[in-house]
């Protein structure tokens, strides 16, 4: 049964993406880690190549891991003599993982992406808070102040 | 042709009064559409001439590929060209060629890579990815209805659910309205003219404008969208992008919340002639009207010179 699943959710991709080669390898890392999340526990590679659309190579899947591994998208350990591989992330995981190489690769990628907001000069945020101050009907303050930093003391 | 050939490099300059007057005093969309169509014209005629004087200029290196009679005295007398201006339009057309080929290159490619991480996601028009950096933009595609809103589940956190309908109307309304295409456009003409940078610059702050007022009529709530505005640029703000200048002037963001809190656009899509934008729209529309009929000009006069000059 999840065999079944796995197989449906792959041909689905194959036919949203008539264009192939150049997305696959895109396709493929998603496709890899879904699989990899029907097994229950740590699965062998050959596990997951058996649950594949029956045309990739065992060196194929072995290289998708890989490139998964080195994104952070699933773990392996050592079992014997082969690895085991569990999956650290979903789909949408892998995506956000992949999207943050772009994204932190492209200085001016303000230049393409019509990004919601641009950076602010430390000017522009002073302004800026007074200007939310004014418009909010809730305290703008700690709030938007972004849980990121580090607490002091 | 004459000294018509050169004007098409410098009447950009009367686009300048139009950058900053239609920000204020036109509706973002007609503003957008004004400042993309008039800097794609400036920056084809400007390119257009530099091509010309170019043709002139390496028709006197020895050894050119250019047809023998292009360097006749005769068409020398009938082509009034500059020794120095010739010549330095080669590399001038080159950099505008490289910078202009990047520019789109690195447009493509970003929207490749982009497109290709979200690869394996179900085709929904939101892709919400679980990412503890803030950030939302749009994400244009070849096929009008396929562009994607992206946005990390960091940047939702800090929005109250009329702040992120803004946050997505906002971005849809960049899908929606093909904003890409001005952006791209001004870009290319900015490169292909440095004097047409103010009306780049102006031309982004207005499809952000236009979004931002899309986004306030699609929620019904200009405070909300001011606010989801401000805090987005508050919690992805931290961190500045490398290379970018702070500058004294309030930047783009605080504009567009001010004008947000402020009351909405008029609707009028051209400002009546005798206001100080008027002015500024008729002269940016003469600049560009001049720079288009010296390019006409100086392509025929060249033609014709260099049609009577080559041997058939």
């Amino acid at each position: 049964m999840d065999r079944g699943a796995g197989r449906r959710a792959g041909e689905g991709r194959h036919e949203r993406d008539p264009r192939g080669r150049r997305r696959g390898q895109g396709e493929l890392e998603a496709q890899v880690l879904s699989v990899l999340r029907l097994s229950s526990g740590p699965a062998t590679a050959a596990w997951v190549q058996e649950r594949l659309d029956g045309d990739l190579a065992y060196t194929t899947v072995m290289t998708i891991l890989s490139r998964l591994l080195a994104k952070g998208a699933v773990t392996r350990e050592r079992l014997g003599r082969a690895f085991v591989w569990q999956a650290a992330s979903d789909e949408a995981g892998l995506a956000a993982l992949r999207m943050r190489r772009v994204l932190d690769g492209e200085t001016d990628r303000e230049a393409v992406l019509a990004s919601f907001v641009t950076a602010l000069s430390p000017d522009d945020e002073r302004l800026l808070r007074g200007l939310l101050h004014e418009a909010s009907d809730m305290p703008a303050g700690p709030e938007v102040t972004g849980t990121e930093q580090a607490p002091e003391g | 042709m004459g000294v018509f050939v050169f004007l098409p490099l410098v009447l950009p300059l009367t686009a300048w009064p139009v950058a900053r007057l239609a920000e204020q005093h036109l509706h973002p969309r007609s503003a957008t559409r004004l400042l993309a169509g008039v800097a794609a014209v400036l920056a084809v005629c400007s390119t257009l001439c530099l091509a010309l004087i170019m043709v002139v200029g390496t028709a006197q290196l020895p050894g050119n590929p250019l047809p023998d009679g292009w360097s006749d005295p005769e068409v020398r007398a009938a082509v009034p060209y500059d020794e120095v201006a010739g010549k330095a339009a080669i590399p001038a057309l080159l950099a505008v060629a490289v910078a202009g080929g990047r520019t789109l290159w690195r447009h493509l490619r970003v929207r490749r890579r982009a497109t290709r991480a979200l690869a394996g996601l179900p085709g929904s028009p939101v892709a919400v990815l679980p990412d503890s950096a803030p950030y939302a933009y749009a994400l244009p595609s070849r096929r009008p209805g396929r562009g994607r809103i992206v946005v990390s589940t960091a940047m939702l956190a800090r929005l109250d659910s009329r702040e992120r309908r803004a946050l997505f109307a906002h971005e849809r309304a960049h899908l929606t309205g093909r904003h890409h295409r001005y952006l791209l456009a001004v870009q290319l003409a900015a490169r292909a003219n440095p004097f047409l940078l103010p009306l780049r610059t102006a031309t982004e702050f207005c499809a952000e404008r236009w979004a931002d007022e899309e986004a306030a009529r699609a929620v019904g709530d200009r405070r909300a969208t001011a606010r989801a505005v401000g805090k987005a640029a508050l919690v992805t703000g931290g961190a500045p992008l490398a290379g970018l200048a702070s500058f004294a002037a309030p930047g783009p963001v605080p504009r567009r919340v001010a004008a947000l809190l402020g009351p909405g656009p008029p609707a009028r899509s051209l400002p009546p002639a005798l206001t100080p934008a008027g002015l500024a729209t008729l002269v940016a529309a003469a600049g560009t009207l001049a720079s288009a009929l010296s390019s006409v000009n100086a392509t025929v006069a060249l033609f014709l010179v260099l049609h009577a000059a080559t041997p058939l």
